[in-house]
């Protein structure tokens, strides 16, 4: 018997493209701003206090439990049973606010307070986006 | 040496990860359709409350206690043990994920880079609560056994720190001295019962007996336990790590079931749920059983049960489907009131290594489930299911106390004060 060394084809198949080669993984926002993704979680900003330093009222905050506290770091704590966002301040055991309306607290012996975090960022969206917005109920 | 690693009440505790308001309060967790508690906080178990027991049973004592309610929250649970045992697995090479709130750590070659086993222990449970905000108990021992009985020792024992190590022959017998036997890794309490009658009520009782007399007398099992308890390794690592033999899918009812579209939609339901474990751990099944049944309390009790053998191994969610719609009407008797019903998969093999059929072609579609369990780890599970699940939701839960998933679902993230 003869075989005829010729490979079967079906079909017409198109050069390769020739981008294919250089194609990465495309750039993902995560990578960008969570760090430790285990020791992370989000949560939405309700309130007016922080808007100083650039937090509104239906922002997304990045929460970090794993980064060490500085002074005058955007925190999140449990203050007296409630998750609260201010800037601590070490020095006179304090919680400040980012807005001339709302005074420090200062943190006295008979206040629940634990640190829940370091808020590394902070997303706002410029058209509303009604996934994060049903959190609001 | 090995280390098992295991929260503290793990469901109570996952419960005030994001609830500020009970982390000081007592807590219990209620297992499916609110029956029983099946975790409940230190505070509560100081209360005396026992685990297991139905809650209506224990209802006036709780709220005396303004104990907190909270129904099973699975989704909260799957992430924040996923999260955990990210967070552990760092501590060592190998690292084996036991259930949803245990795992152990084999530590080889470690002894000249840890200097004490106490120490790492602590630095492993301080960072998994600032990490993770949840609670660990660390045991070490020569032996997965003793690691199991050092954990113990770690939460139970009187002055306890989290943290208990078995390294000496002194540590070893105090802290199985202090232990009774049913407190050991794999001993039931009717073996307890048994082991009583020959005296041996201590966990070092046990560790003292004769091996190859105990195996004559009870089983091989209780013989390598006793290996074990005196620092001989007979678990190899990969018996510990074992794949499930046998998986299963069950579930009562909330409330009891009497049409057939909600019935179906149960038992298929449970098919995807099976198929989508034996995918996760890489098997196949070539049996299923398919089941159904009334209360067994009330009168005419019914019961019926298909075991399906299948032509070619399978983990394919459609194929199970299938199998329920081919039994479906031999199973399904018009009055019955159904009380609980599921899908076991059986006889499972390795899906690396199979027999391939000249005459029966596998109908499973690899890439359709793999784009299915894509579509439902991104956006959530149960996204993406087969048409008759949804049929009905009349069979679903009874979850009254359920908290929010924080981590899993968009609008139930923490709302935080600014």
């Amino acid at each position: 018997m003869k075989v005829i060394p010729v490979k079967a084809a079906a079909g017409i198949s198109g050069f390769e493209s020739p981008a294919a080669e250089y194609k990465e993984l495309g750039l993902s926002l995560d990578q960008l701003i969570v760090g430790d993704p285990n020791a992370t979680f989000l949560g939405l900003a309700s309130g007016d206090s922080m808007q100083g330093v650039g937090i509104f009222d239906g922002d997304l905050l990045i929460v970090d439990r794993a980064v060490e506290p500085k002074h005058q770091d955007v925190i999140v704590a449990n203050f007296n049973n409630e998750f609260v966002c201010k800037i601590l301040d070490i020095h006179n055991r304090q919680l400040l606010s980012a807005s001339p309306l709302f005074k420090p607290v200062f943190i006295s012996d008979c206040d629940v307070f634990q640190l829940e975090g370091i808020v590394t960022g902070s997303l706002r969206m410029h058209r509303q986006n009604m996934r994060l917005k049903q959190c609001m109920r | 040496m090995y280390a098992l690693i295991d929260a503290t009440s793990f469901y109570a505790s996952a419960e005030r990860v994001f609830d500020l308001s009970i982390r000081k309060k007592p807590v219990v967790v209620l297992s499916n359709n609110d029956g029983c508690i099946v975790a409940a906080s230190p505070e509560v178990k100081k209360l005396g409350v026992p685990k297991f027991e139905p809650y209506f049973k224990l209802k006036h004592i709780l709220d005396r206690h303004n104990v907190v309610i909270r129904s099973s929250n699975y989704e909260l649970y799957a992430d924040l043990s996923d999260k955990m045992m990210a967070v552990i697995n760092r501590f060592s090479d190998q690292h084996y994920v036991y259930s949803i709130d245990e795992s152990f750590l084999k530590f080889d070659g470690y002894s000249d880079v840890v200097n004490s086993w106490y120490e790492y222990g602590h630095l492993i449970r301080r960072t998994v609560w600032r990490k993770t905000k949840l609670p660990v108990g660390v045991g070490f021992g020569p032996t997965p056994t003793l690691a199991k009985a050092a954990n113990h020792a770690a939460k139970k024992f009187v002055g306890a720190t989290g943290v208990a190590v078995i390294d000496s022959e002194k540590s070893r017998k105090q802290i199985l001295a202090n232990m009774t036997v049913s407190d050991i890794w794999g001993v039931g309490r009717r073996l307890t019962k048994q082991l009583k009658l020959f005296g041996i009520e201590s966990a070092l009782d046990l560790a003292k007996q004769n091996p190859k007399m105990m195996r004559k007398q009870f089983s091989v099992v209780l013989e390598r336990t006793i290996s074990e308890l005196n620092g001989v390794s007979c678990l190899s690592w990969d018996d510990v790590k074992q794949r499930k033999k046998e998986v299963f899918s069950t579930r009562s009812f909330g409330e009891r079931v009497e049409s057939p579209f909600a019935l179906k939609a149960s038992l298929v339901t449970h098919c995807s749920i099976v198929a989508k474990k034996l995918r996760k751990q890489g098997s196949l099944t070539k049996r299923l059983i398919i089941f159904a049944h009334s209360s067994p309390h009330e009168d005419n009790y019914y019961k019926r049960s298909f075991i399906q053998k299948l032509a070619v191994p399978s983990n394919d969610s459609t194929v199970f489907a299938k199998q329920v719609e081919l039994v479906f009407s031999q199973l399904f008797q018009p009055g019955v009131r159904y009380y609980k019903a599921g899908i076991g998969a059986i006889e499972l093999e390795d899906d690396m290594h199979q027999q391939i059929d000249m005459f029966n072609v596998s109908d499973d579609k690899p890439e359709l489930m793999q784009c299915l369990d894509t579509i439902n780890k991104r956006y959530g599970s149960s996204s993406l299911r087969i048409a008759t699940e949804l049929q009905s939701n009349q069979w679903q839960m009874k979850r009254d106390w359920l908290s929010r998933r924080y981590t899993t679902r968009w609008p139930e993230i923490p709302l935080i004060k600014c």
